[in-house]
């Protein structure tokens, strides 16, 4: 019964352990940095949660299919630091430099994205000033 | 004596010319490691700019130079250009072609490449041009990224020898 119980505890462990993981991954383990990527597009969404916030972004493709784009960017603070607030993005017309993901899906991760009406940057957690 | 003395300055220019073939040729040969603290803040951490190798294993001779970079849970890139500038292919992970040339210029190894893949957004082109500089245990990458229709980016990443 104590084998099972602590044998219980440990797998407990683990999985609340690996929650936060999942959500704060390393760039070196979700993206290609040997994919280098700039996108042109559209936000209709916008994600505003820690530790990143994310964008969604119709990319209209050189055939003219339009597929929408998951964009990992700055955490909101770094964002708001910067002078970005969250009703500021959807519609907004945005440049997009990052890396795509691993696994082939329409995900990046931004290095830093430029809304074009603004011709204001934005950067990455880690560039912040 | 004469023989002696013929013997003597061939082999006296010959050495002078070794000792300055050694002397004008930078050697990039060695173990590089990328130094946190001396590169840009734009270069490490979780979204670089640009992405640079974590670790550079160089072997140059008199005509080739051959260059494996490596990065931590990243897939290696590896070639061995020709420095006369010809063209040669990368060894890239699967999904990506790449075609690169290097050719020293005074001081600086500069190498050239073009880098294609896929993506969901169709092909992706990228160019890159890199400009490495040597200095005793010192190596500095200056890396340029152009991709179609965007304005090239420029960073720099400094190596230690390891």
């Amino acid at each position: 019964m104590r084998i099972i119980l602590a044998l219980a505890t440990v797998s407990l462990g683990v999985l609340l352990a690996a929650a936060p993981l999942q959500a704060h991954h390393s760039f070196s383990a979700t993206y290609d940095g040997n994919k280098p990527i700039t996108l042109r597009g559209t936000i209709v969404k916008m994600g505003w949660q820690n530790p990143h916030a994310h964008l969604y972004v119709d990319v209209k493709n050189a055939d003219g299919k339009v597929v929408t784009w998951e964009v990992e960017s700055a955490g909101p603070t770094a964002l708001m630091k910067q002078g970005l607030r969250k009703e500021d993005f959807v519609g907004a017309e945005v440049i997009i430099k990052g890396f795509l993901a691993k696994d082939g899906t329409p995900t990046v991760n931004a290095s830093s994205f430029t809304l074009v009406d603004a011709k204001k940057e934005f950067v990455s957690d880690e560039k912040t000033p | 004596m004469q023989r002696l003395t013929i013997a003597l300055s061939v082999a006296l220019t010959l050495g002078a010319q070794t000792v300055a073939f050694a002397q004008g040729r930078p050697d990039f040969s060695g173990t590089w490691r990328i130094s946190q603290s001396k590169s840009s803040r734009n270069v490490i951490g979780n979204t670089p700019d640009i992405q640079f190798p974590s670790q550079l294993e160089v072997k140059q001779t008199a005509t080739d130079i051959s260059v494996v970079a490596t990065s931590v849970r990243q897939r290696p890139l590896s070639a061995t250009y020709k420095l006369d500038g010809s063209k040669v292919d990368v060894q890239t992970p699967e999904g990506i072609t790449e075609t690169g040339q290097a050719m020293l210029n005074g001081a600086n190894l500069v190498i050239t490449s073009r880098r294609s893949f896929s993506s969901p957004a169709g092909d992706v082109v990228v160019d890159f041009k890199e400009v490495w500089t040597a200095n005793g245990s010192e190596l500095t990458v200056e890396k340029t990224r152009t991709q179609v229709g965007d304005t090239p980016s420029t960073q720099k990443a400094v190596y230690d020898k390891f």
